[in-house]
């Protein structure tokens, strides 16, 4: 049987390719990912363990805010220690660290890299020191307040040279520097597409942080004693009231390591679970061809059990192909991964992220995992088919036609409704209170179950999707419509992919548009001004404070605040506390307040918002203790309460909180109001002035303002929808091998057709309709279902604040529109090959 | 002869393969098929009866010789042009397999004409209907159909553009006599009395009778013709051919 199985495979290598193909696909974005990943982590890894080869300690304080989302903030500490630490026995040299938020101006008077999106831009110390983190490549190392030296892609991207006058932005404004050094990082000309100002120590304090301060000590020892001896050393030198922690090189590169590394499992996790949906989505086009061409060979297999063959025997002949098949298919689907890794690279060098090279590096887990998944995905795909097949019954060989049966059983009816209703059940056990895991279960099952009633409900859908195609085509639509329903579980099987790439885009499209409203609204609601001043860069940098004050001076201008975020430990967790300035505030950012007054908040009180004083029971008057980053705490009493809490948060206090310790802060926004009768041409004007001057954030009037904020939903979007654009080549895919499977199945008809008188572009039109009626149906069936899953998600999320949902309706018609061009595609070879039927073979009767 | 002739082929060859393996399916084949007559082509199997028709028909191209119908010269025709042709001037008749099992008995009575967007006569479509008895079961697809409902809608079909010329082959391969008969008596009355030329090919002597002329094909050539033949009059020639 075995043999019998393999002359059959190889006897018929169209139909391998053909059903490789959906397998390829599928395991290729597996590998594609998992190669990717492990050379990025690689290559991060390489990165830090050059950059601190030479680093035998590293002194840090132990101070740590962890907020949201893994993002902690560490604290300074004092400069003077590296003194202290220079006495130690042991130590050869000793460096004071400063990693801190600087953008370099190019010569055109806008920032080099990307504001917000993209690698950070970053101000550091630059001085000759043993355990270098830098060399100088050209020039020399800063040595005064006026000397910066830049990163080597910096210098070639902004065209300096030696001599130049480069303006960088900082914490404490902008300034222009000297180029005096040109520099590389470790063996790399710029660390991960990062920018890079350097200075000399004072000057980085003074300029990035806080004058005596540092981020980190690096100390360089001379070789006497180990790297644990010389921390242990260091940490007993230093006074304990200094709260600090010595590490060894190799601990602070492990720990370096780890954490990019866990910054880049997000992005692992996020394409693994796309592949992984490729992957589903593929299993269908592998099971509809398995099912197509078992019932392509009824009466090959009628004769084989015919002629003494078991059950199992057929079976297992279908099951040793699929083995074929999945093995064939993953190894190359393995090979088409790794030159999708390098065409991810290359895609990101495009968008500007640079990654350091290194080789590529192809795990063997990979390999294990890609042929091991392709394998199992490809046999579980074909196992129902395989089964199918052995129950051929012999007779079936004595029988004209071999086309497969399409009997519809009421079993299937109700078992699909059966999980849609336990789907919806589930749901609605949801929205009254049940856990969201119960939501997770309930969207899978309305999946299923719909999947499940495709066969059912094919037949009537494509008919009625066909009726257009009927009418402006005449009796070539009619065929088409007839032939998109004559088997209405191979329609639905070639549509489920289209259904369910259709329903995630689609969800994921009502899930933005309801978040786009929700913000739109927001703040139209709280922005009271009618310019905006922003910025993209998110908990690292931003607007300098004095940004709105300038702006607050200027005659045009009626008022002007600014808005940031600061991060501080309440009650042992970090929280995000948004700084305002209460002089400016009022009028222009609106809190709602329904108590206490803008005047109200000091640098000794704080406002909540409502909700938070119903959780918590407080009231005005009640303190809260804060611990700022310098690990001074502050206890505040509440001196008002506010309604908007969609930007402000659960806290608010005033920017002065900060003013006596050595936590520096920036704004994220300033919200201006003009005078009236200035004009929108001089009010941008000097607005724009006052912006170029500090060379960071974008002038925007409220409407833009609004819409860019509500826009950037659309980022997360446009991610999405790439990810999903694999689902969509799978679907193609599958749509054209079902097509040429049927062509195939209809030779006859087609050549019966060409012989009374239908022209070959007649015939391409029918197959071409049957086709868009076929993809048609998967994206309004997927539409239905993705709209219910947006609202069901939305509806889910009420207590993260979203509270209106809309349906995506542009979204909407280019899915169906994208979704008709699908059709047409995918028809094209099939299409073509329908033309080249043989019409004497088609109508003679063998 | 008094009639024009409806399809004209002259010195018409077919020749598969080259040199040593060279088969000449059809040798030099002259044959005029003329307007409102029932003809017949027989032969033994690989006569090269079913060539001659499918060269006549355009359905396959010819080595050498031409071909005309309703007067135009079919080898000079490209694909396009020769499918219209089929479309509008030929009807056909195939043993089996002949209705699009997607289409309603109606709609397949009607396909020529729906293909070339053309109404038709509707005048002339429902004679051709009730002659053939259909009126019934004109809403049913042809899986509800019998073998000869099935037949009878390609006749129809057939019929229905008022093509110059028709072409059977072997209609009543697939059909029990009794029905085999009926379909023929209603070619026989689609010639007699709705003036109709049909070309029929067929190797069974009772089929072929109701023919008005019978050509007879062996080893691809003309071997002889017939005219008012009866079932008898076949055996005998067919016994005089050595067949």
């Amino acid at each position: 049987m075995l043999r019998i199985a393999l002359k059959g495979i190889l006897g018929r290598k169209a139909r391998l390719v053909l059903t490789s193909l959906a397998v390829i696909l599928g395991t290729a974005f597996l590998s594609g990912t998992a190669v990717f990943s492990a050379t990025l982590n690689r290559t991060f890894d390489n990165l830090f363990s050059d950059v601190f080869r030479n680093v035998d300690s590293y002194v840090r304080s132990t101070q740590v805010i962890e907020a949201d989302f893994g993002a902690e903030e560490r604290q300074r500490i004092p400069a003077e220690l590296i003194e202290v630490i220079e006495a130690v026995p042991g130590v050869a040299d000793v460096q004071g660290d400063i990693q801190a938020f600087a953008r370099i101006v190019g010569k055109d008077g806008k920032p080099l890299g990307s504001e917000g999106a993209g690698p950070p831009t970053f101000g550091s110390v630059g001085e000759e020191f043993k355990g270098a983190l830098w060399t100088i490549s050209e020039g020399k190392f800063p040595s005064n307040s006026t000397e910066v030296a830049l990163d080597e892609a910096s210098a070639k991207a902004g065209k300096f040279v030696i001599g130049d006058r480069v303006k960088v932005i900082a914490q404490a404004g902008s300034r222009d520097f000297t180029l005096v050094g040109i520099a590389g990082y470790g063996d790399v000309r710029s660390p991960g597409g990062a920018t890079f100002a350097l200075f000399d120590l004072v000057t980085a304090q003074e300029f990035l942080a806080k004058p005596g301060f540092v981020d980190a000590i690096l100390i360089s020892g001379d070789g006497s004693v180990s790297d644990e001896k010389l921390a242990q050393a260091i940490n007993a030198a230093i006074p304990g009231s200094y709260k600090t922690e010595t590490l060894t090189g190799a601990q602070i590169t492990q720990e370096t390591q780890d954490q990019i590394g866990s910054a880049l499992s997000f992005f692992n996790i996020l394409l693994s679970t796309f592949s992984y949906i490729a992957l589903g989505v593929g299993s269908f086009v592998i099971y509809n061809v398995f099912s197509i061409s078992a019932a392509q060979r009824q009466r090959e297999n009628a004769l084989l059990r015919a002629i003494g063959a078991s059950k199992k025997q057929v079976t297992r002949a279908m099951l040793i192909e699929s083995v074929v098949v999945g093995l064939f298919g993953s190894v190359i689907g393995l090979f088409a991964g790794i030159g999708l890794s390098k065409a991810l690279s290359a895609l990101l060098k495009a968008a500007g992220i640079d990654l350091p090279t290194g080789g590529l590096v192809v795990p063997s887990s990979a390999i294990a995992n890609t042929i091991v998944v392709g394998l199992i995905v490809t046999v579980s795909s074909a196992w129902l088919p395989a089964r199918r097949a052995g129950k051929v019954p012999p007779l079936a060989a004595m029988r004209e036609t071999a086309i497969e049966v399409v009997a519809l059983t009421r079993r299937r009816t109700i078992f699909g409704f059966v999980l849609i209703a336990f789907g919806a059940a589930s749901i609605v056990a949801v929205t009254n209170g049940a856990s969201n895991t119960w939501l997770g279960l309930g969207i899978l099952f309305v999946f299923s179950g719909t999947i499940t009633l495709g066969p059912v409900i094919a037949r009537p859908v494509a008919l009625l999707l066909g009726k257009p195609a009927e009418r402006f085509r005449g009796v070539t639509g009619t065929m088409a419509r007839q032939n998109s329903a004559r088997n209405p579980k191979r329609t639905a099987r070639t549509a489920s992919p289209v259904l369910i790439g259709v329903a995630l885009v689609t969800a994921v499209a009502a899930l933005a548009a309801s978040i786009r409203t929700q913000i739109d609204g927001v703040f139209t609601e709280q922005f009271k001004g009618d310019y905006a001043i922003s910025t993209t860069a998110r908990g690292f940098g931003g607007l300098s404070p004095s940004l709105a004050d300038e702006i607050n001076l200027l005659p045009e201008v009626e008022r002007a605040t600014g808005i940031g975020l600061l991060t501080v430990k309440i009650e042992d967790r970090g929280q995000y506390l948004t700084t305002i300035n209460p002089a400016t505030a009022e009028g222009v950012f609106d809190l709602g307040l329904t108590s206490g007054t803008y005047a109200d908040l000091t640098a000794d009180t704080i406002f909540v918002s409502e909700q938070y004083a119903e959780n918590n029971d407080s009231k005005l008057g009640d303190t809260i203790e804060v611990t700022l980053a310098d690990a001074q705490v502050k206890s505040l009493t509440i001196a008002g309460i506010y309604e908007f809490d969609d930007i402000a948060g659960k806290y608010t206090v005033s920017r002065d909180i900060i003013k006596d310790s050595t936590v520096i802060n920036f704004d994220l926004g300033v919200y201006i109001k003009t005078k009236s009768g200035v004009s929108q041409e001089s009010a941008r004007s000097v607005l724009q002035a006052a912006v170029d001057k500090y060379g960071q954030g974008t002038l925007q009037s409220k409407r833009e303002y609004i819409d860019s904020q509500s826009g950037q939903v659309n980022q997360l979007l446009g991610l999405i929808y790439g990810l999903l654009f694999l689902s969509v080549i799978i679907a193609v895919v599958g749509i054209i091998i079902t097509l040429l499977l049927s062509v195939f199945e209809r030779q006859r008809e087609i050549g019966l057709l060409r012989a009374v008188g239908m022209t070959k572009s007649q015939v391409r039109t029918t197959v071409r309709w049957e086709s868009v009626i076929t993809s048609l149906l998967g994206a309004v069936v997927g539409i239905v279902l993705g709209v219910g899953l947006g609202w069901v998600i939305v509806y889910a999320l009420r207590d993260q604040g979203l509270s209106s949902f809309s349906v995506p309706i542009s979204s909407t018609i280019s899915i169906l529109i994208m979704a008709f061009v699908i059709g047409v595609l995918a028809a094209v070879y099939p299409a073509w090959r329908a033309t080249r039927v043989n019409l004497l073979t088609a109508i003679t009767t063998s | 002869m008094n009639n024009p002739s409806a399809a004209t082929a002259t010195n018409v060859s077919k020749i598969y393969g080259h040199g040593d393996s060279e088969v000449r399916a059809l040798d030099n084949v002259s044959v005029q098929f003329e307007t409102g007559k029932f003809t017949a082509i027989m032969g033994p199997s690989g006569s090269g009866k079913s060539t001659l028709m499918h060269c006549m028909a355009g359905l396959d191209e010819m080595t050498e010789g031409s071909v005309t119908i309703a007067d135009i010269d079919i080898a000079s025709l490209k694909d396009k042009e020769l499918t219209r042709l089929r479309r509008d001037k030929i009807g056909f008749v195939f043993q089996s397999f002949n209705l699009v099992p997607t289409l309603t008995a109606d709609e397949n009575i009607r396909l020529p004409l729906l293909l070339g967007n053309n109404k038709g006569n509707e005048e002339w479509i429902q004679k051709v209907i009730n002659t053939v008895h259909l009126q019934d079961r004109l809403t049913h697809r042809p899986s509800e159909l019998s073998g000869g409902q099935q037949q009878r809608v390609a006749v129809a079909r057939a019929l229905a553009s008022e093509p110059a010329i028709i072409f059977a082959d072997e209609p009543t391969g697939n059909l029990d006599s009794t029905t085999g008969n009926e379909i023929l008596s209603f070619m026989r009355k689609a010639v007699d009395e709705l003036g109709q030329t049909i070309v029929m090919v067929t190797h069974d002597p009772v089929s072929a009778s109701y023919a008005d002329r019978i050509v007879f094909l062996k080893d691809g050539k003309i071997a002889g013709e017939l005219l008012e033949p009866t079932p008898e009059l076949v055996l005998d020639y067919m016994k005089k051919l050595g067949h």
